[in-house]
Formats: structure tokens, sequence, C-alpha cells
């Protein structure tokens, strides 16, 4: 497992689209926002900036558009070195998380702002307006002032006023973070669908894993500022570089113990865990943490074979969840698995059950003990704030 | 259980007493005074015949003068509040650390801390010829300062006087476009001087309205800033109306000129206002986009 | 509590004096003239309420009220009387004669004031509307300590309503460094402003002391109704005075004369002997009674309809014209307070330029008292033009 086992692949040469971040730091009076980030985002790139509020995401995509200046490293946009270049003379347009849409202006002049500074002529400007609006279907607002829009249609203006400028590269800063559930996932796919038409790089900030994860080609997970991990989705998912992004990305049943005499795996006082393939760099007797992800879990009610990958427990809590069933088994008052099964060929249990939870050597994890949540168990994603 | 709740309006019902009360009421006195006529020597107005006598005894050409004499300080002292105001409310607002704002707005205000008459009798001490302006110019190797009781030395106590009402909601109007507003226009590739023009300014238009009027109204109105810096040469209506309630004891004459002098400045503050949205109507026009209908609405 | 404590002064101490003058004494009235918010409010009431009881010399009653001219009396003199028989002062000012007056017609006798200090001109008026108090002689035996020449004025031929407070007269200073010759009459004033003095002469911000330049340096009764003399005056002021006046200011002595703002300024005594005394070389300034006639005002001591306090009132009267105060009045107005004798006692106290404060027989028969007439309006309206055509 390689943490930037992906960005080894870069291209050397400098395409329209292309943002590469060299050992960038910013610092604000008290903390570092910033610390020594490289980053290298390919052309036509969909890729998300994943963390939790103060992780360095929102400054990161401000120096990239140019509202705030590295205090040490390099940005490079397309290629040039983008250091000393206003906002107004980047090849890169943001969609704001208020929108800030321009109240005087009617939607077409919002989405018009931008080819007024570039001098567009009229006609191929209001061409290229309209096509704009076509794009995020709001032709039919064009008269509307913004304050006459619901909140999923000032997002679609403001993603029109900025692609209507053609940018290299498209900064998104959680746009989606003021929209209810169901627009939020429909805007998604749109974003995805909207991106591959289109080719445009898109660097899109965001603090909801699901979010990352149902968008992007690519996810830097980051933390203090730094990135954790960049890989794709499903390495993100399948592979965390470590524990902290084995939680932060999707949820997690966590078990603390150490690392087993012959160091195979990782025993707990509640179970003995084995992973498919040899632990790399723990030494028996060190303190580790071992992940196994909730649908991984699986349940019954007779004691499967063997004595690893294996726990006993009480269930605690049984839930619906649409297509799955989700289950919390008790194994004992400080430790609760979480177990989330297909609800076609989910066992039929109730609070109370006596129950064994097993699962795959394959489905095992094992990180350093390090440094992240304490708690043995199901380890809920960290609370976010937006 | 239903709860008993005030209509919305309750929360507005003391501002329009007060304003019933105190502003309409005394304006619709003066509006009737003002059809009616001096009775005698000893009686200030009487109403038992009403005509329109007394606006015709308004419109002499003293009071015309006397009036263009006070709208152009009016409109100069605006002005020079506007253009030395607005770079202050405007730095104060996105330029300034927001640290600062607290003691900025105390130092705008500081003046007001001194009643209106002793700070302006205080430039006057400051403008005489032996004042102290006038020896540390001499001090220096100037020649002595001279400019009390003179136009200059109004629009001084003027822009000294206005400027904290012009100050403030422009503070206001600029501080409310908000950051990232300006962002997104620097963003869509406007420097900060079309950004200024095209988000900034057009945002804080109702803020500079207001500034102006808060200016200009009082401005017309007042003329203790304008006699002691102008003497003879801060002649201002305002004073022409004092004296028909107070020296001549004549108060349906008074009310006449006060009523004609609130007409002319709801006038000339709509011409004004008018003027500046003709001005800018090309800028608008030109910034103006309409598509072609669409062939069919997708929505 | 003595007004002056009323007006916090936030400037150097240095100009101190010079705002407080400013603010004080009848200094306020130009520029309060426009606050008489009051007035809208007075509509067309005629007074009526009770009236005050009538004082019979029986016991004070526990307060008193006094509504005057700011800074008008010696802190001393009010301590005094609360000290020596009792009433606490309450003391309230105002600018004009009009602001006095509205506010006691819109309270309709509830005011609350007793003691009111009218300028002569304005007595009949408060006559007529009934709201003043027909004085009990008997209480104010004092009053045989002013000066009989101060008694028995126009306004009140019997003293039945009012006792002299303070009087005054109008004369004009001139700049001894600017105008090298000697000026002695009106005539000589009006010469000087159309020559030296042009553009650096202020006068009087009042219709009929502008008037009054000319009709006192023509021989014209100051209170003339004859349309043909105020058309003269109009014609004369507007078209040779106006253009050379740089200010219209009734209180020169506030500022300009220590500040040498002007060379050549129309005058009350009172406040030229202030400007001249707070002027850092007095010497350069001369002062000149206006001849060959001039004006004489008043302020007088008068008690309201309404007065809740009568017998203090009454017993203050009598207590203030006590010879005892006569000094401590003078000294603190610089007016001449019409007490008998206040000459030699000033000389002997060593009271500075009281040449402005005290005239010969000779000049006092000079000096006219004044009288609002049907004259009024058109003295408003001259006023008006040459106001216009000076800052034109």
């Amino acid at each position: 497992m390689t943490r930037f086992a992906d960005a080894a692949v870069t291209t050397d040469s400098p395409e329209v689209g292309a943002v590469a971040l060299r050992g960038v730091t910013k610092r604000y009076a008290e903390h570092t926002a910033v610390d020594s980030l490289d980053l290298d985002i390919r052309p036509g790139e969909f890729i998300s900036l994943l963390g939790p509020s103060g992780c360095g995401k929102t400054t990161t995509l401000r120096m990239i558009a140019g509202f705030e200046h590295p205090d040490e490293g390099d940005i490079l946009i397309s290629g040039r070195s983008v250091l000393g270049t206003p906002p107004y003379r980047r090849d890169v347009n943001t969609v704001f998380q208020a929108y800030a849409l321009f109240p005087h202006m009617t939607v077409a002049e919002n989405v018009a702002y931008g080819l007024q500074q570039k001098r567009v002529p009229k006609p191929e400007l209001r061409e290229r307006v309209a096509a704009a609006l076509d794009m995020v279907r709001m032709r039919g607002f064009a008269d509307r002032k913004p304050t006459q829009l619901s909140g999923g249609q000032q997002q679609r203006v403001a993603l029109a006023r900025a692609l209507v400028n053609r940018p290299a590269v498209l900064l998104l800063d959680e746009p989606l973070g003021a929209l209810d559930r169901q627009l939020r996932e429909e805007m998604q796919l749109e974003l995805k669908l909207l991106q591959s038409q289109l080719g445009i790089t898109f660097v899109f900030v965001t603090h909801d894993q699901d979010e990352a994860l149902s968008t992007s080609d690519r996810i830097a997970v980051m933390r203090d500022g730094r990135i954790e991990q960049l890989a794709d989705a499903d390495t993100i998912y399948a592979k965390p570089a470590s524990a902290y992004v084995a939680a932060f990305v999707g949820q997690q049943n966590f078990f603390d113990g150490v690392v087993s005499p012959d160091g195979s795996g990782v025993d707990t006082e509640r179970a003995l865990l084995r992973p498919a393939t040899p632990l790399a760099g723990l030494a028996a007797g060190e303190a580790a943490r071992a992940a196994v992800r909730p649908e991984f879990i699986e349940l019954s009610v007779d004691r499967p074979e063997g004595n690893v990958n294996v726990a006993a427990g009480d269930v605690i809590g049984v839930s619906h969840l649409g297509e799955m069933l989700q289950f919390l088994v008790q194994l004992d008052e400080r430790t609760a698995v979480l177990s989330r099964r297909p609800a076609p060929d989910a066992p039929s249990l109730a609070v109370g059950d006596r129950v064994w939870a097993s699962w795959r050597a394959d489905a095992v994890q094992v990180f350093p003990a390090g440094d992240a949540a304490a708690r043995s168990g199901y380890v809920p994603p960290p609370t976010v704030q937006p | 259980m239903r709860k008993a709740r005030l209509p919305g309006f309750a929360l507005a019902i003391p501002a329009w007493v007060w304003l019933a009360t105190f502003f309409i009421a005394p304006v619709a006195v003066v509006f009737y005074y003002s059809f009616g006529y001096k009775p005698g020597l000893f009686g200030t107005h009487a109403t038992d015949r009403l005509s329109l006598d007394r606006y015709v005894e308004v419109l002499t050409p003293t009071f015309f003068e006397t009036f263009v004499a006070t709208m152009w300080i009016a409109l100069a002292g605006t002005a020079l509040c506007l253009v030395i105001g607005g770079p202050v409310a405007y730095w104060m607002a996105v330029k300034a650390p927001p640290s600062w704002r607290g003691l900025l707005l105390a130092l705008v205000l500081v003046p007001f801390w001194t009643n209106f008459l002793v700070r302006t009798i205080g430039w006057q001490v400051i403008l005489a010829p032996e004042g102290w302006m006038s020896q540390a110019a001499q001090a220096i190797g100037l020649p002595a300062f001279d400019i009390l009781y003179t136009r200059t030395a109004v629009l001084l106590g003027v822009v000294y006087n206005y400027l904290p009402l012009m100050i403030l909601p422009l503070f206001v109007a600029f501080d409310r476009v908000g950051e990232p507003l300006r962002e997104a226009s620097r963003d869509l590739g406007a420097n900060r001087l079309r950004t200024f023009w095209r988000v900034t300014l057009p945002l804080a238009q109702p803020g500079i309205v207001v500034g102006m009027l808060l200016v200009y109204i009082p401005l017309m109105g007042d003329y203790i800033t304008a006699t002691v810096l102008g003497g003879a040469k801060g002649n201002m209506v305002g004073q022409m109306v004092a004296a028909q309630f107070q020296t001549a004891q004549n108060w349906a004459l008074g009310s006449a000129m006060a009523v004609t002098l609130v007409i002319v400045i709801v006038l000339s503050a709509a011409v004004v206002g008018g003027l500046c949205w003709l001005g800018t109507w090309p800028l608008r026009r030109a910034n103006r986009v309409v598509l072609d209908a669409p062939e069919e609405v997708t929505a | 509590m003595p007004a002056n404590d009323d007006v916090r002064i936030l400037a150097s101490r240095a100009s101190t004096p010079l705002v407080r003058r400013e603010l004080s004494r009848r200094g306020f009235l130009a520029f309060a003239a426009g606050t008489g918010t009051t007035m809208f409010l007075a509509a067309c009431t005629t007074p009526g309420g009770a009236p005050a009881p009538a004082a019979t010399g029986g016991a004070l009653e526990n307060a008193l009220s006094i509504y005057t001219w700011g800074d008008y009396d010696a802190p001393e003199v009010l301590e005094g009387f609360t000290a020596d028989l009792g009433p606490r002062i309450t003391l309230d000012s105002y600018g004009s004669n009009e602001e006095m007056i509205a506010k006691l017609v819109a309270a309709k006798g509830t005011s609350g004031y007793d003691i009111i200090v009218p300028t002569g001109v304005f007595i009949p008026q408060l006559i007529e509307n009934g709201l003043l108090y027909k004085l009990n002689r008997d209480l104010i035996p004092n009053i045989e300590h002013v000066d009989e020449a101060y008694l028995g004025r126009v306004w009140d031929p019997d003293n039945e309503y009012s006792i002299c407070k303070a009087w005054g007269t109008t004369g004009f200073v001139y700049d001894k460094t600017v105008i090298t010759r000697e000026l002695k009459t009106w005539s000589d004033f009006l010469d000087a402003a159309k020559n030296e003095a042009s553009g650096r002469t202020a006068v009087l911000d009042d219709p009929v002391e502008i008037t009054g330049i000319y009709y006192w340096a023509n021989g014209i009764d100051w209170d003339t109704t004859d349309p043909a003399e105020i058309d003269a005056a109009e014609k004369y002021l507007l078209e040779e005075l106006a253009p050379h006046i740089a200010a219209f200011d009734s209180y020169p002595g506030g500022a300009a004369i220590p500040q040498a703002t002007h060379v050549l300024m129309q005058a009350w005594n009172g406040d030229a002997r202030i400007g001249i005394m707070e002027s850092p070389d007095p010497d350069r300034w001369q002062w000149v009674l206006g001849s060959p006639a001039t004006e004489l005002w008043m302020d007088n001591w008068a008690i309201s309809a309404s007065a809740p306090h009568p017998e203090a009132a009454h017993a203050f009267l009598n207590y203030v014209l006590d010879p005892e105060w006569a000094i401590a009045q003078i000294d603190y107005i610089g007016y001449h307070t019409g007490a008998k004798n206040i000459e030699a006692m000033a000389r002997e106290a060593g009271l500075e330029l009281l040449d402005m404060v005290f005239f010969t027989p000779e000049q006092l028969a000079t000096m006219q008292d004044g009288e609002i007439n049907e004259a009024q309006a058109r003295n408003v309206e001259i006023w008006n033009k040459i106001k216009a055509a000076a800052g034109a």
C-alpha cells in the first residue's frame, strides 16, 4: 500500500487543465492551514479534496483560485506557475459555497459577467450564455433575479456562470452543502455527467464522503493541512492508507489490540483478527488496530468454524436501511460491532438474540495503533461541520 | 390550545405613533398655518381665513436669491462629503483590518460627542485671522490665513459637521456587499476597478443615496454652520424661515416658506436622483443581457 | 444650580472663555433661535389656567423657578437668596424673547415658571396676553434703590408689571490700527464701512438694529412707521451698506473682537466691553457710543401670571434689588443694572472700562426705546434683503 501510488503516474508534459502544487505551505497567525502539500491533478480529472473542517481543503482551493497566497511552494496551472497572478487572470473559475450570485443582476447577466470581462462580442455572448443556461436547464429563468430562485436553481446558475467561461479548471467549494439530501444526490450525478461531457478538470472540495465517493475520479483525503491518502474511490474505500482514512471514509468496526506472537494478526480481548495477507512493518506484541467494514460482518446463531475472525455478542439494535438491514451487536460493555446485510438474505434476528459475528480474512485491515479514535468497535465517521 | 398572538404589525405601532405624533402632526400644522395670516401686531397666526396669499409673499427675489445660495452650499457640501467620505467608508469596510473597525467607527463619531454649535464655533476660533491656523501659517513663513467668512470656510465646516452622516451609511452599504461577491467578480475575470464599478458600487447605491440625502436635507435647513463660519457669505434660507417665526412673529409666512422649502428639497433631490439615473443609463444598457426567447422552456 | 454648569465645554482652556461667552447671557439668541420647536405646539391657544394666588407677604414657598437669559445672574446672588430666605432656585434659560413667550403661551399657565426676564419692547405683548402678574409693590420696597431714570419706561409707565434688571445700548467698535481717523457718529460708521472697513464690517444680526443705523444717523425716529422713510432706509442700506458687510454678528465680543476678525463692528456696549477685555491687545480697539442717537434696550424682572410661588418670587425681586448685590451683578453681566449710585460703587470696586457701562445724562438723552409696531414685517424683509445682497 503506497500512499501516493497513483500520483507517480503524473505526466511531466504540462497540459491544459493540469494543476500542480509543489510543497505549498500556508500559515495563519496561530496555525499552519496547509503544510508542504504536494498534489498533481491531471487534466480532465474530477478530484475531490475530502476532510473535516479545518483540514486545509478550502485554503488549498482558494490558493489555486488566487484568493490566498502560499507562504512557501509553487502552484502551477496548465504547467505555468501562477504565483503572483491575480485571480482575474487565472484560467480557473469557482463555484462558491453560498453561490455568490450578484443580486442586482439577472440570471443571464450573472452568467454573462465573465464573458463581458473578456469583451466577448454581444452575439457570441448571448449564444454562449443561452447555451450555458441550457446546459444547466435554467434557460427559462434567464430574466429572473437570483433572489427569485430556489437553492438548487441558484446552484445551477452558479455552475453555468463559472462554466460559460470555459476555464481550464473548475473549482467547487462545497457547492452542494446548502442543498437538501435528495437535491444533493441529483446534483452529484449532474456534476459528474457535466464533467465527463466537458472534459474540464474539476477540483471539488467537500466534507461529505458520499459526495466524494460518488463523483470523483480520485479523492485526496486531507488532515491537518496534509494529504493523508490520494487514490480512486475504490482504493480509498477498500484499502485505506491509515486508520484515519478508514474511519473517515465509510463506516468501520475497529478492534484495538496487539500484534499476535506469530505476527499473523491482531489479538483483542473479544476476537482474534487474521488478515489474508501478512502484516507489514508491525512487530509481535506491538499495539495495533484492526478494521472490518460493517458490510463484511456476517451474523449467525450457530457458532462458525474456527476461532479466528469471529466474536460472540448480543443483538442490541436492528434497523432497516432500504435494501439493507443493519444490526448493532454488543460484544461487551464497551464494544459493539455494526453489521450490514442485504435484506433478502439477512438472518432473521431480534434484539436480545445471542449471535456470532464473523468475517472473511480479506475483510480485515490492520493499521498501527497510531493516533485515531481510541475506542474499539464501531466508530462512526468523524462528526463534520460544514 | 391556541396561544393568543399579536398581529405582525404590532411591533411597528410604537414607531408609527411616534412618527404620527412628532413628525406628521407638526408638519400638518405648519402646512395648515401656511394658508393663514398674521392677525395683528402681537398675534403670530390666524386661520379663520385661508388663502394662498402667503405663498405669493414667499416668492420674492430675495427668497429666490437666498435659496439659490443655500442650494449651492448644500449641493457642494454634499458632493464634498461624498468625495471625501466615499473612499474613507470604502477603506473602512473593505480594506481595513476587521479588528480596527470598532475604533475607526468610534473615531468617525468623535465629533458628535461635542455640541454642534460648540464645534462650529471651535472652527471659527481656529480660522480667525489671528487664530492659531493663521499663526501657524505665519510661523512657517506663509501669508496670514484668512478664510473665515468665505464660502471655503462654510464648506470646511459643512464637511466637518456632516461627514459622519455620509460615512456611516456608506460604510454599512460597502460592508454589506461582502467579500464573497467581490471574490466572485474577480474570479470571473474582473480586476479590482471593474469589480468596484460593476459589483460594489451598484450594490452600495442605496447606501450612497441615503448618505447623500442625510447630508443634503439637513444642510438645506441648517444655517448655523453657514452663518458662524461664512458670516454674510453664509446666508441661508433656513434663517429666513426662522426670522419669520421668531423676529417677525409671522408664523403664517414662516410656514409657507417652510412648506415651499420642503417641496423644493424633495423636488431637487428627485431631479438629482433622476439625473444620476439617466446618466448611468447607457452604462446599465451596455451591461444588460437579454436572451432571445428559448424555443422551449425547460425548467 | 447656575445655568453655566449645564453647558459642558470640550475645548482648550484658552478658548473656553470665548466659547462660554458665546453660549451665555444673551449670546444664545442668534443661534438658538431655530430651536424653538415648542412654537409649533403653541397653536392657537390663549393662556387660561388658574391665576396665581395673590402675594400678600405671607410665608415663602420652599421653591422658586426662574426662567431667564443664560448666565444672566451672579451665582452668589442666587446662592445667597436660598441661604438667606430658604426657597430653592430652579433655573432655566431661553435664547430669545419669542422662545420664552412661546413657551408660556403653549403651557397655558402650567409652565411652572415664577420669574421671567422679558425685554421691554415685549412687555406690552405679554400684558395684552395676560401673561404677567401684577406686582405687589408693597413686597418690593427695595425698588427705591433703582434709579428713577430706569423706571417708568414707555412699555410699563407705572412699573405695575416689571422692574429694570439690566439695560444696554448700541454703538460700534473699530480697529485703530486699520481705521486711523476718529469715528464719532453713525455717519462716520457708514463712511468707514464703505471705505477702510469695506468687506470687514460686521453689523448686529437684528432687523431693527440695522435699520437703526440709518435712522439714527439721519435723525429719523427709530420707531418710524412712515413708508417713505422705511423705503429710503431700505434703498440706502441695500445699495450703500450691504455690499460692504462681512458678517451679521450679534455678539462680536465673543470671538470677533478678541480674534480681530473684522475692523468695524456694530455692538452692544456690554458685549463690546467683554470683547475688548478679552482682546490680547485692548488698546487697538476704540468703542464709540452711537450718535447723534441710539437705542436703549432694557431687560426687566417680571413675574409670570401663573407663578406657583408668588411670595418667593416677590421676595426674590426684593432680594436682588438690594444694593448689597449691585456690584456682584454688574461685574458678572457687564451691563448697567439700573441701581442707584452704581457708578460710584463700580469705580470704587475698580471695574474696568466703565465708560462702556455708564453714560452721561447727555448721552442718555440720545437713547431711544424700541417698539414693536407695524414696521416689523418691513424691517424683517429689509433684513432678509440685506443678507441676500451681502451674501451674493
